[in-house]
């Protein structure tokens, strides 16, 4: 209702960029991470009366982008937990990043992450999110957000030191 | 001391409590070890940001802003609940939910109403006005001396909170479209819109406002400064051309 709506919506606008990046995280390639926050908008324009309790807009629009994830991995099935790393490295490769081999490499390893570590990953070290907040946004207790963030960054530094050296 | 990795990458993501914090940074004045273990998870986030922050500067996707306009909708979730259905003998304001309602997003989805122009319902820079006939009678038509066979019907006017006049109205055409427009700059904006189906063919259209959701009656009571411009006052508005 009223001046509500116009506000809601501006910062909707504000926050594509960022659920864009969120969804590049978790989906890699440019289509199927639009294809994702254009059916999390979708969903949001279903569910905008939750919003009415006066609940901030962003981490539920991050939570909704992370559903939407969430269910297309399981419609996907075992396919897409398995990527063959020659596909991953097609995959990775988009325009946007252009011939930078440690942005692909970056890319990549975090392609490789198991979905739940990747979330965590993506919510903290990029988006900057407290762990309470990406806790709330991946729909997990504190303790299993952090200890996923942890056995992800782990995995990464490794394949990462792996593959270009170690960088210190 | 030794700390966990756990616990350096609570402190390298600035989550410690500042007991702890503080024993990390004691130690580190004299531990190199943990000063490079730390330097160690910062350089990844670095790496990752690095990797991921240009799409923040990418253009948006034509769809994906457009989706992004239509937000957060005319219609929200909680008006999708079927009511039931009892004809209201005598029109009044707060009887309004006495009348059945149905859903309005099915419209909407399928593009009937908002045309880009032309339609009773308009849409510029992602909001909805009223446009053509409607837009007309919000601006003209005094329920207290409405045909009963108006295209629109006007229910109740009043002053917001805001201080902004508004009104709910009733389309009696195909879509039987109930809603609330308040006058804003010039133009009357939809703030709410929902589906009034009425029983047809009976006596009920002769009182003004008949079909009304109780969303609507609801949303009026959010709105309302006061009680409803009676007969007089909606008339004195209409004189000033509803401004505040």
């Amino acid at each position: 209702m009223d001046a509500s709506d116009a506000d809601l919506r501006r910062q909707l606008l504000e926050l594509l960029p960022r659920l864009r990046r969120f969804a590049r995280a978790l989906a890699r390639n440019t289509h199927d991470a639009d294809d994702l926050v254009q059916v999390a908008l979708e969903r949001a324009l279903t569910r905008s009366a939750q919003l009415h309790t006066g609940a901030p807009l962003a981490p539920w629009m991050f939570g909704i982008v992370r559903n939407a994830w969430t269910d297309e991995l399981r419609s996907r099935g075992r396919r897409a937990r398995l990527f063959a790393p020659a596909e991953a490295g097609e995959q990775a490769v988009d325009a946007s990043a252009g011939p930078h081999t440690e942005v692909l490499a970056v890319q990549e390893a975090l392609a490789r992450l198991p979905a739940e570590q990747r979330g965590a990953v993506a919510l903290v070290l990029i988006e900057g999110l407290s762990y309470k907040e990406a806790a709330y946004i991946m729909d997990v207790p504190v303790g299993t957000l952090t200890s996923r963030l942890a056995r992800g960054r782990e995995a990464l530094q490794a394949m990462l030191d792996e593959t270009t050296g170690a960088q210190r | 001391m030794s700390f966990s990795d756990e616990t350096l990458m609570a402190y390298a993501d600035g989550e410690l409590d500042a007991a702890t914090r503080a024993q990390i940074e004691a130690a580190l004045a004299g531990d190199a070890d943990l000063a490079q273990r730390i330097a160690r998870q910062r350089q990844l986030r670095a790496r990752l940001q690095a990797a991921f922050d240009p799409v923040l500067d990418e253009p948006l996707p034509p769809r994906l802003l457009e989706s992004a306009q239509r937000f957060p909708g005319a219609v929200r979730a909680d008006n999708l609940v079927p009511l039931r259905r009892t004809p209201a003998p005598r029109w009044s304001w707060s009887q309004w939910g006495a009348m059945a309602a149905s859903l309005l997003l099915g419209a909407l989805a399928a593009g009937l109403l908002l045309a880009p122009t032309g339609g009773p319902i308009i849409t510029r820079h992602g909001e909805m006005l009223a446009g053509g006939t409607l837009a007309r009678a919000l601006t003209a038509q005094l329920a207290s001396r409405q045909p009963p066979d108006a295209p629109v019907q006007i229910g109740v006017s009043f002053r917001a909170r805001s201080g902004l006049y508004c009104r709910s109205f009733v389309l009696r055409d195909k879509t039987a479209l109930a809603g609330l427009a308040c006058r804003d700059q010039g133009a009357w904006r939809v703030q709410m819109l929902a589906a009034a189906a009425t029983p047809p063919g009976t006596g009920a259209y002769r009182s003004a406002g008949s079909a009304m959701p109780p969303q609507l009656a609801q949303a009026i009571d959010g709105l309302i400064a006061g009680e409803p411009l009676d007969a007089q006052a909606e008339a004195a508005a209409r004189e000033r051309g509803w401004m505040p």
